[in-house]
């Protein structure tokens, strides 16, 4: 059977489509809607936020957060091009998931200087 | 005979999924990329401001709290929704799990998924909360 380098960025669709499915509707609740209601505004503070994120459980976790979601993004984001009648599909995976890769670097470039 | 009849194509290349609802709903679920893929860059964005030090943390919050972010924020978290809804709808198709000689239901599957998803999410809320 021919090999197909299609399992790569399906498993890490996948992977992300699954771990944002669970994580990103309360996350996005706590960084991004909260602040503005005044809510949570300690655990939102530098102090805990930078304590929080200097335990290396946790950077793992978030590297497997974002990590996954920014290849779960592009997969899809190179679907939603071609769906959207965007047809040149070799420079948009290029594109997308030059992106990704970028953003798993600099995940982990931003979690050592933590 | 002779005259030219061109294929016209009758499906517009960027607007082919309003014609149905199930077209409709995949592409709502698609777009939910695009928001992932913002929250991805100003989560990692907020992770360079976190390591800078207190005032660049200062200035990603005042960011959040703009109110045309927050406008992005809400549709954001709607689309996050529709990708969390969508993804567990198809979960039963993408994992069979037998028990001797039969499947699990797929209804089964999926409340097990929001089961978790509930779980999870108020493990979240308390941890922020108590912090």
């Amino acid at each position: 059977m021919a090999r197909s380098a299609k399992a790569v960025p399906w498993f890490l669709f996948a992977a992300g489509g699954t771990i944002t499915a669970f994580v990103l509707p309360v996350m996005l609740f706590v960084t991004n809607i909260a602040p503005p209601i005044g809510l949570f505004s300690n655990a939102m503070s530098w102090e805990t936020m930078h304590g929080f994120v200097e335990n290396w459980l946790v950077k793992l976790v978030l590297l497997g957060i974002i990590g996954f979601g920014v290849w779960h993004a592009a997969h899809r984001l190179r679907v939603c091009a071609h769906d959207f009648g965007l047809r040149a599909d070799t420079v948009v995976a290029y594109v997308v998931y030059a992106l990704a890769g970028i953003g798993t670097l600099a995940t982990i470039w931003a979690l050592l200087m933590i | 005979m002779g005259a030219r009849r061109p294929y016209k194509r009758t499906m517009s290349r960027t607007s082919w999924f309003l014609t149905h609802a199930r077209f409709k709903s995949y592409m709502l679920h698609e777009a939910s990329s695009i928001f992932v893929a913002l929250y991805m860059w100003l989560l990692i964005d907020g992770l360079f401001r976190l390591a800078k030090g207190p005032e660049a943390w200062a200035a990603w919050i005042a960011f959040i709290k703009h109110p045309l972010v927050v406008v992005i924020s809400l549709i954001a978290f709607a689309f996050f929704i529709v990708h969390t809804m969508s993804w567990f709808k198809a979960v039963p198709q993408a994992m069979r799990i037998q028990t001797g000689e039969h499947f699990v239901d797929g209804k089964l599957i999926i409340g097990g998924h929001y089961a978790a998803l509930g779980a999870f999410s108020l493990f979240v809320l308390i941890l922020a909360g108590v912090a």
